[in-house]
This record gives C-alpha cells, structure tokens and sequence, in this order.
C-alpha cells in the first residue's frame, strides 16, 4: 500500500502494509527511532507524535490513517541544531532521567503548548495524564514544561558547556611556559615547534625565551 | 562540611540529556545489526505441567521463519539467572532456556526466529503445544500444604533461615504488640521493555548488546551455559529505559544468545509489555508477621518477626532477597534482642526477583505500619515513639555486626516533622465527611554496597588525553539516574576541571574492567570513591608531570581549573593541555593511572518520609495531597538529581501502596497484561515531592556522599498507609490499599490479601 505523509517538513512516499501502524513507518521504514514504543496499547504515551496539530499515540493508529497528514516527531523539535525551547527547559529542570518517555512527554507538552501558549499547572498535568514515567515523579517535567510557557522557577542543572571553549579556558603565561619548553628542549637537545606556541593564538610571548621558542615553532610549521 | 567544593553538591544533567531530548539517543529497542533476525516467545499458557508434545511444523512453514527452539533442540542445563560471578554461594540452578515441566504461566516453552518481529509473532501463534496439566500451586499456602505437588525436585520450601541476635531481657511488664503485613507482587514497569541483541562471529566468538545493569555478570551466566571461553564473550551495555531491578538477572540474555549462535545470525529479542509482566520477573509478595515487645512508654525491649516470601516459578535471587528482609529493622531501631525466620517458597505464579530496595521497602511496610501500631497502644505521637528507638551514628547493627556509620536518621526525623509542620498536622481532626484527612510518617534504611557480603571491590582507569581532557574507562551502567555524570563530577572535583572535560563511556566486557555493576546501592559510594580514588593518583601524576617540566617541588605546585599553578605566584599557569602535549613528548611516566578499589564499609543510608492523604469515603480512592522525603545522603554529589530520584521514588512508593498488583486468577493467569490495567501513578496523580537533604559526609564514599536511589523509595509505601489509617482509623497492612480494601474497612469486613503469601 502505498502512502504520502509528511513527517518533520520533508514529505516521503512509502510502502506500507495494510496493517502498519504509524509508529511501524516511523521507526522502520523511515528509521524515526526517537518515537518509542512501551506497550503497544496506547496506555504510555512514549509514542507520542503530533498528527495534524494533535498529539496522537502513534502505537494506536494505522499508518493509513496518516496519509497526507502532517507529522511531528520529536526528532522536528529542534531547528537547525537548535533545540526547541521544551528541550531546553527539559534539559535544564532536570526532567529527564532514563529518557524513555521523553519523546513522547516533548510532543504532548508541545501540543499543549500549540493550542494554549500559558497552560495552568493543572492543564499540563492534566495533557500529561497520558503519559507515563516512572523515574522523574513529574515534578520536573511538569517544571520544565511551565518554564517552557514562560512561567519560570529555578532551573536546576547547569547546562552542559560548549565544546572547545571549555578547553581553551585555561591559559598557561607565556613565562611558565618557556620554562617547560626549556625543559623539554634541553631533554631533546633540539628545539621544540608547535608545542612551545600558544595554543589559542593568544597574546604574544613576553618572555625572551617563549618568544624564540615561538618563532621558531612558526618558522618550522611548514616541515 | 567541606565548603570550598566546585562541582560536587552542583545540579547536572544525565550526560546524554541532549541525545534523549532530540530523540537521537540509540536504546536497545532502537538498536540493530545489518542481517538481524527477530525472535518471539512462546510462553505457557498453564501455571503447572509437562510439555508433552511440540509440534511446530505449521510455524516454520511460514514464509520468513528460520527455525523453531524448544527443549527438544536446546540445551537442557540448569542455569542461574541471578549468579554474578563464578561460584557463588545462592546460587540456584533450576532454570533452563526451554521449559518441558513449566512453573508458570509466562514459562518459556519455545521460541520462533524469523526474518520480521511480525512473522516472528505470527509463526509463534501456530506452534502446537501439547501439555499434561499438574495442580497448580498458587499460593504460598498451597505449595506447602501436606499434599502439595513438587514445583522444583527438593519440594516447595525453597529456602529458609533464622537470625537470632542479641539478648532477650525480662519482658515483665512489657507491652505486646502484633502485626501482620502483606506486601504485592508488582511489576517494574520500566518504560522500555526487555531486549537483548546477539551475534555470533565466525572466529567462534560472540556479542550481546544488552539493556542490563550488569555485563559482567550477563557474560559469566551466558559463557558457561553455552559453554564458551569468557574471553570469546563480549557484553556490551546499551542505553537503556529504566530498570529499577527489573533488568538486573540474566533472563532472556542466555536465550538471545543461544538463538543467535544456533542460526548462526543476529538475532534480536525484544519482549512486549504483557511479556514484561509475566515472564521476566516481578517484586515478589511478601507477608510478615511482627510481634514485639516494649515498655510501656515505648522503648522497644523485644523485635520478633517471621516473613515468607513468594518465589514463585524459579529461585532467581529469591533467597537473598528473603535473608534481606531480617537485616533492615535493626538498622533503624535499636532493640535488645532481634529474631527474624525467614523463608523462600515456590509457587506457579511468575518469578520474583530484584527489586529497587532488595527487601527494604518490603520490611520497611511491615515494620512502619507495626510502629504505628505500638504508637496508638501507647497513645504515644509516632514521631515521639520512633524517636525513642532509632539508632544513632556510629550504632553497630545487631544483626550484620557492621557499624551504621554516621547515621543521621532520627536527624531527618526531627527535621522532617518541623518542616513538615507534622504536630499540628497530626492534631488537626481527620473530619467526619466523605473526605477525611490524614497524615503519616514512616523511615527506612538501606545499604551502601555489598561490604561484608562479597568482596566489594571497583575497578577502573583514567587517563589524561593529549589536549589536557580526561578520559575515565569503567564498567559504568547507567539505568537512567545519572551515573556516568556521577562519576564526571567526582572526577572533575578532584583534577579542577569542568565534568564537560571528562568522557566516560559504559560498560563493555571487552575494554571496560570487572564490575558488578549498577545495584547493591553500590555505585555513589563504592564505584564513585574508586573514581575520586583514580582521579587523585591522576591528579598525583599531573602534579609529577607539571613539577618537572618547571623543575619546582610538587608541593609547590596546586591543580585547579584546568591548571598547574605555583603556589604564591598564581599569576605562574601553565594550562593542562600544555602539561599534556610537552609530557607526550618526554620519556616520563604517562598522566594515567589504574585502581582496585576495595570498599572499607557499608553504613546504611535512611530515609524518613512524611505523607498527607485524602480519603474519599465514598469511592475509597486516597489522594496523596503532600509528601516531604528528607533523605540522609552524607553529601549530595549532584544535587538536583538526588532530588529528581527521591521524586521518582515516592512516585513508585505510592504506586506500591494504593495501586500495584499483579495477581493471578485461579487459572494461574496474571489478572493484568498491559498498563490498561496495570495502573502507573501518572502525573494528575502525583503531589509536588518535596526533598529535604541531610549532609554530613561522616562515611567513606567519595566527598562523604551514600547511596540514593533505593533507600528513597524504601519507607514510601509505609507512610502513605500510615496517613490512610491516621484518616480512617483504621489499622490496614494489605497492600495496595486499593478502593474495594479501603470502602471494605469502612464497612467492617475482611478482604483477603492480594498475595497469596
């Protein structure tokens, strides 16, 4: 049988048997394995995906019951690497632990969200009731989810850093590293290269040593 | 209290938050090798009997299906699912791949491989099964009636043992208090089913990528039932969506990997929700009578108690469990003399086995909901009463003769009841309408590591890479409660750089060293401290490394945010990248080392947790309307996500309190075979948990810090009956207090417990 749907903007054309669910197509033939599957009975809500605006268990629904629609899954949250601002507050309340239901938890709170920009407390638990998890006990991903509509507490966790800039925070002074430039180089009895220049680019050597191991370092950069 | 640490007592997200967020994260469901097969199960649908005839002739005609298994074509050799090492003590040999004589509805009998899950299912629909039918042996009580038929050959009392300790005083005068707790088998419903993916390699050799949290201990069960050298096995842990001891035992690893080395392909087994439930492992019903003794202000002279536990089909590590249960109270309470028999018993229901608390949460309810029980004898405020018995730090524990460490119990309890505002609360009158108000309180100990049991020990290296980062290589298994960031934290308080710089991978039989794993309340303080341990000798090597290269003494010398600096002349850095790339260079030793680690003690971890209850009369449904956990963690290593597990806890508590059950009808069968009728406390259910932190850091994990993630569901149950009876008084120990228990008290009349215990 074959299908069009449209899932995360691109629109695919598949071959699907009759009885395929949704999350058949989406896990199988288009490899969407963020979208996940905890009791095949629509009672959990990891498969959540949202069909048309509504947050559907995509285990319950057949894959032609699709057709033509627009599909969410959690993997069109984030834009151009950026995460949507659910993901963030997830990930910055804490409300993820073994991660299994997140997906499913991002797309109802997504549909919430879509259809009701400020929700109550009470609402978003209420959007969640179907929705399982058993490690969090909801208070964060309730939290999250509030945070996320512009209703902030205190973030919890400290975000991980960016990858490189971390690295380059510590800086060694161009006089302690001569030092261990000399050392290395009277171990060698040849001159260093590149080890004795500042990694970052940094400010030019002060010390007459680190200078001319510096310059020497460039001027053999090419060998 | 150490003030002056940078990242422990700091709030982190699990390390691959940002892969769960976006969905990219591969999880053992997810996971797949070119060339898989899919496997299904044929489980018994009898409680009791012999296969006597397996035709599966129709299933392999399918188009699609590889081969059929069963015990007519599989190894027939007893194994252990819960042995985690060679040789060890309790270990039961009374399982094998394929059953001919089932135990249980849920037993495997077969199972199909074939080129689809949907082929794989449809084939094991048309294998024929053929059985002679036994008496079914449902209850505790009916295994070991006189007339009972053998479940296993040396009959259904599957293991018993008593603990005696300390002395019996005079008992003149005393008050006698009895009690008698049942506690539910329940499922633990971790979000993401079983699964496990093998393949074998023509060189002889074999992989398993497995959701378990434990590889090592997958590999010694799997090599020696299929007869294969350790070195030829490699156990890889993947991601995986929740455990909460479900995942801890070997049950359908063993199975996977003789499929994938009987096609010769990868096979993958991944069960459905109905198969999680029933065949591979519940936490088992218990029952436990109590009777003591006290004075008549309540000092507790006497602890006399005996518990029976439901095995169920096979040992698995029922026994343990079981001994467990005597080694709780007396790490909570001080009592002159302490007597606790204990039992083990097979039945025809599913197998019981690990569950988050080993036996605490279980003993925790008999034992609270007694405690309440003394408290309205002596009309004595049950705060006050618990007071007057809890042990304090540095008590010894009568039973296990291991000191208690710095246990900070009756601490949390005091702070608990000012917090939680518990004298007022408990005067207030309970109303006489439909909906009654109650509060309760309960506390609960558990371990920090199997010292005194096994040779507890952690292994693990770290090495500096050449950029100045840290590369930490343990067998880590993360459930889902943030171990690895565990473990980055802890690494990078010691080296002073941030937990963004330091990678650790998990478990891998062929590159990460020997470790039990993730159980035991284990991995905070024993695996954890091998960590600060590694990371110090790394940070002593570093030292070693930066002193030479400035050729200035290395107690000159400090080690902090991502630099070497002289002391005095702070101003003088040189960055460990620079450290890193000049060392590379010399003949000097590598910025590297290796641990073994053995653990120095095992104090126990408390929990006291208060609860408020809403009864509704008329439905006899009970809402949780406010919960504070104050928890005795030593030292917070990440903060936020102590919180979050002791959140998760109380949720899973309540559950065990008001709703879980998994029952068997009189036919065997599980009266529940999805979460449609497995109800999981969803979040309109829940109350904001509140978490109340005690640290003291007296003890021997890593910054001071003790074990979280069991102890915070251990006394939840408890209190949240103890607020319903405080509602109702009543005086209910079945667990769950489900509506028909609860309109049944009301009402005067008895309802047996769920279990059959």
């Amino acid at each position: 049988m074959q299908l069009v749907l449209t899932v995360n903007g691109t629109t695919y054309e598949v071959e699907a048997r009759p009885t395929a669910r949704l999350l058949d197509v989406l896990r199988d033939q288009l490899g969407l394995t963020g979208t996940k599957e905890g009791c095949a009975e629509g009672e959990c809500g990891a498969c959540t995906v949202i069909v048309d605006g509504r947050a559907v268990n995509s285990c319950v629904m057949l894959a032609v019951q699709a057709r033509g629609k627009e599909i969410l899954t959690v993997e069109g949250l984030a834009r151009d690497g950026e995460l949507d601002v659910l993901q963030r507050k997830f990930v910055e309340y804490g409300a993820v632990q073994c991660g299994f239901c997140t997906p499913g938890m991002l797309m109802s709170a997504k549909a919430l969200l879509m259809r009701d920009p400020t929700p109550s407390e009470q609402d978003i638990r209420i959007a969640l009731a179907g929705n399982l998890c058993r490690c969090t006990g909801y208070t964060a991903i309730v939290a999250a989810v509030k945070a996320a509509s512009g209703q902030e507490s205190t973030p919890q966790m400290a975000l991980p850093g960016v990858p490189g800039e971390l690295a380059a925070a510590a800086v060694t002074d161009p006089a302690t590293l001569a030092v261990a430039c000399e050392t290395v180089e009277s171990e060698a009895g040849r001159p260093l290269g590149a080890p004795c220049t500042p990694v970052d680019g940094g400010p030019t050597p002060a010390g007459e040593g680190s200078t001319t191991s510096g310059a020497r370092s460039v001027s053999e950069g090419g060998e | 209290m150490t003030d002056d640490l940078r990242y422990v007592g700091g709030s982190y997200p699990v390390h691959d938050v940002t892969e769960k967020v976006t969905g990219e994260l591969v999880y053992g469901s997810d996971f797949s090798v070119p060339g898989m097969l899919h496997a299904k199960l044929v489980l018994s649908p009898i409680p009791h009997g012999y296969v006597t005839h397996i035709d599966a002739s129709r299933a392999e005609a399918l188009p699609g299906v590889v081969k059929v298994f069963s015990h007519e074509n599989a190894p027939m050799d007893g194994f252990s699912r819960a042995r985690i090492h060679p040789g060890q003590d309790m270990s039961f040999y009374d399982e094998t791949l394929f059953s001919r004589h089932v135990r249980f509805v849920g037993d495997r009998v077969a199972a199909v491989v074939a080129t689809s899950r949907e082929t794989a299912a449809a084939a094991a629909a048309l294998v024929e099964v053929e059985y002679e039918e036994l008496p079914a042996m449902l209850t505790v009580d009916a295994a070991l009636a006189p007339d009972a038929v053998p479940i296993h050959e040396d009959g259904n009392l599957l293991f018993e043992h008593e603990i005696d300790k300390g002395r019996r005083p005079d008992l003149e005068g005393a008050v006698l208090v009895s009690s008698a707790t049942s506690t539910p088998r329940i499922h633990h419903a971790a979000l993401e089913p079983h699964v496990c993916i093998a393949q074998g390699h023509s060189t002889g050799g074999m992989t398993v990528w497995t959701t378990s949290q434990g590889v090592y201990a997958a590999r010694t069960v799997i090599a020696e039932l299929l007869r294969l050298d350790y070195h030829r096995v490699r156990v890889i842990k993947l991601p995986m969506g929740g455990s909460f001891g479900g995942k801890t035992e070997y049950i359908i690893e063993p199975v996977c990997a003789f499929l994938a080395l009987a096609t010769r392909r990868p096979v993958k087994l991944l069960l459905d929700r109905e198969e999680c439930m029933i065949a591979t492992m519940v936490r088992p019903a218990t029952s436990t009578s109590i009777r003591t003794a006290c004075t008549p202000d309540g000092e507790l002279l006497d602890f006399e108690a005996v518990s029976t536990l439901d095995s169920g089909g096979f040992a698995a590590s029922t026994p343990d469990y079981s001994i467990h249960m005597c080694k709780k109270v007396t790490k909570l309470y001080r009592v002159p003399h302490y007597r606790h028999a204990g039992r083990a018993v097979y039945t025809n229901t599913p197998v019981g086995g690990a569950a988050r608390g080993w036996g605490a949460p279980e003993m925790a309810a008999a034992t609270e909901i007694h405690m309440d029980r003394m408290a309205a004898r002596l009309r004595l405020d049950p705060v006050e009463l618990r007071l007057k018995n809890m042990v304090e730090p540095h008590d010894i524990d009568l039973v296990t003769d291991l000191p208690l460490g710095d246990a900070r119990v009756s601490e949390c309890l005091r702070r608990g009841a000012l917090a939680f505002d518990w004298a007022a609360r408990r005067a207030r009158p309970a109303g006489r309408g439909r909906l009654r108000r109650g509060v309760g309180v309960a506390a609960g100990a558990h371990k920090n590591g199997m010292y005194g049991a096994f040779p507890e020990a952690s292994r693990m290296s770290l090495k500096m890479n050449e950029d100045g980062t840290f590369q930490l290589n343990a067998s880590l298994h993360d459930v889902g409660c943030g171990v690895v960031t565990t473990m980055k934290v802890i690494v990078a308080e010691v080296l002073g750089v941030s937990p963004d710089l330091i990678a650790a991978g998990e478990a891998d039989t062929a590159t990460t060293p020997f470790d039990y794993g993730t159980y035991g309340s284990r991995v905070t303080y024993v695996v954890g401290e091998c960590a600060r341990r590694v990371a110090e000798k790394v940070k002593g090597r570093l030292l070693a490394a930066a002193a030479d290269l400035l050729r200035e003494p290395a107690e000159h010398l400090v080690a902090a945010d991502g630099a070497v600096r002289v002391r005095g002349a702070t101003e003088r850095a040189i960055a460990y990248r620079d450290i890193a790339r000049l060392s590379e260079m010399r003949h000097v030793p590598s910025i590297a080392a290796s641990m073994t680690y053995y653990a120095v003690s095992n104090p126990a971890s408390y929990s006291v947790q208060f609860a408020e209850v809403e009864v509704d009369c008329a439905t006899g449904l009970v809402a949780v309307t406010d919960f504070l956990a104050v928890a005795d963690v030593g030292r917070a290593i990440n903060r936020g996500m102590v919180e979050a597990q002791y959140q998760g806890a109380v949720q899973m508590g309540i559950g065990y309190a008001l709703y879980e059950h998994l029952d068997v009808d009189e036919h065997g069968r599980a009266g529940v075979d999805g979460f449609k009728n497995y109800h999981i406390v969803n979040a309109p259910d829940m109350p904001d948990v509140k978490v109340l932190l005690v640290e003291h850091e007296g003890d021997d994990g890593p910054f001071g810090a003790k074990s979280v993630g069991e102890v915070a569901t251990v006394p939840t149950a408890a209190a949240v009956v103890n607020a319903v009876n405080h509602a109702l008084a009543t005086e209910l120990s079945d667990l769950p207090l489900t509506p028909e228990r609860i309109i049944a008290a009301l009402r005067g009349e008895e309802v047996p417990p769920c279990s059959s215990c």
